[in-house]
């Protein structure tokens, strides 16, 4: 029962996010006046992929790839979606803070091999945006772990429908807010999409990958998008009972993150930096001192 | 366009796919890159077709080489054209890669590129509009459906007509043959 579980939240996760992908670029291309690609393009896109040839320039090049999709295709296991939660009963936000870096880290396993100057700048680029945003997403898990006195999703999610959604309720307010402002920086979306950049370093990190490779990364990419959304909407929008409801709460989080990212332009990442480290560090640091105040 | 046709898809997805997602990496040589912004922008929109610009020619299947060519410039198109992933097509933009167009007398322009690469089509004007450019997206199209659209086979099968042309003209090449000849045996 539990594997067939995991195997339709593997097949959801992987509809959601190609779908995500796939809006994203149609709602972009309207906001620019645009009549934009069929919302299957995504998909079209990586059924080319996978009939192309790709070149691989090692065995780290091929396994970190693939780590860096197991790294986001685990963590899909651990969140709570509408009733199904296979692997989350107990401890799941610090199994999910963990497995967190697994993206990253594949990826630059898999750039380190292929030795070209524009992913080594790509890779060091994510890592200190990580560095920028894990800050603010430790204090927001420490203010919702402290205000539930629990580190089960599951039980957060239940606790939530009991009562109020925590972004309704005022203690979580301002730590919900500072996730919604890293949001952008977790899925690498604009205005921190610096470490993509094509027009400055050739689209960093993926520079080398074609054909398969590309295609896996645009899958890690789908995969990421979910994850992100999803912890979002379990946390702080009270999750939800059945599948159809979460889907819609997560279109909303989605629709708000792609307007963001069809107006701003790209951050330096000294810049990106300076502002994951002011404003939502210090909203989540408050959220954090009002939450051991009430509780 | 065929593109919702799902009967068409399960017959041969290879095919549909090369067709409707042509990833393109727009080599800039001269004054044909000027038609470019404007075709990929809010006025005739690429994206519908499913073309769309990439950074890097390993992400890349279709090459269109926008301008004149001259000898240093041809160092770089082939090795662009050789980084490009398999199946990758390749097409001309203006007359200038056609016959060397306005600079056909000029002593470092090449006159015809399909000597050095191998060609899938032709854009011909100057400078062609970016009607232009779907017109040929969509020649395309009907090219990949017959299987027609082959210059990276025939790149593969000629290999050595091609690379003595380009040993011609640029001298001594630095890089090792792509397909060596012990490989093929």
């Amino acid at each position: 029962m539990i594997v067939l579980e995991m195997f339709m939240l593997v097949i959801l996760a992987f509809i959601i996010g190609m779908f995500f992908l796939g809006l994203s670029r149609k709602i972009m291309a309207r906001i620019q006046w645009r009549f934009g690609p069929p919302i299957t393009q995504p998909v079209i896109d990586i059924i080319k992929l996978f009939n192309q040839d790709s070149i691989s320039h090692g065995l780290l090049f091929n396994f970190g790839i693939i780590l860096s999709l197991a790294g986001s295709i685990v963590m899909v296991f651990f969140l709570p979606m509408g009733g199904m939660c296979p692997m989350s009963s107990s401890g799941g936000m610090l199994v999910i803070l963990y497995i967190m870096l697994l993206g990253p880290l594949g990826l630059a396993l898999s750039g380190g091999e292929a030795a070209n100057p524009n992913i080594s700048i790509g890779i060091s680029r994510k890592f200190i945006l990580a560095l920028g945003y894990e800050v603010p997403l430790l204090l927001i898990f420490l203010a919702v772990m402290t205000h539930y006195g629990t580190i089960s999703i599951v039980e957060i999610v239940k606790m939530q429908s009991a009562n109020l959604w925590s972004f309704a309720s005022l203690p979580l307010l301002l730590s919900g807010i500072a996730y919604l402002l890293i949001l952008p920086a977790l899925l690498g979306e604009r205005p921190f999409e610096l470490i993509k950049a094509p027009q400055e370093i050739a689209s960093g990190p993926m520079t080398e990958y074609g054909g398969k490779f590309l295609a896996l990364v645009t899958l890690q990419h789908a995969f990421h998008t979910f994850v992100g959304i999803s912890l979002f909407v379990n946390l702080f929008l009270g999750g939800a009972s059945n599948p159809g409801y979460f889907f819609l709460k997560m279109l909303v989080v989605f629709i708000l993150l792609i307007f963001v990212n069809a107006v701003f332009p790209r951050f330096r990442i000294d810049q990106a930096i300076k502002y994951l480290w002011k404003w939502p560090t210090l909203l989540a640091f408050i959220g954090l001192i009002i939450v051991v105040i009430v509780d | 366009m065929d593109r919702n046709q799902l009967t068409k898809w399960l017959k041969s997805p290879s095919n549909m796919g090369h067709k409707y997602s042509l990833d393109v990496v727009y080599f800039c040589t001269g004054c044909g890159i000027i038609e470019i912004p404007p075709s990929i922008t809010a006025r005739w929109d690429a994206e519908r077709f499913g073309v769309k610009p990439v950074a890097t020619p390993r992400q890349a299947n279709l090459f269109l080489i926008t301008g004149y060519v001259s000898v240093k410039t041809l160092k770089a198109i082939i090795r662009t054209y050789e980084q490009m992933q398999e199946p990758k097509f390749a097409v001309g933009f203006g007359s200038c890669p056609i016959n060397g167009g306005m600079y056909w007398d000029s002593y470092n322009t090449v006159n015809h590129l399909d000597k050095y690469i191998p060609i899938d089509g032709w854009i011909a004007g100057c400078m062609p509009r970016p009607e232009a450019i779907f017109v040929a997206v969509t020649h395309l199209w009907t090219l990949i459906d017959k299987e027609i659209a082959d210059g990276y086979k025939r790149y593969r099968d000629k290999y050595k007509y091609y690379r003595a042309n380009q040993e011609k003209v640029l001298g001594e090449l630095e890089w090792p043959p792509l397909f060596p000849e012990d490989d093929k045996k």
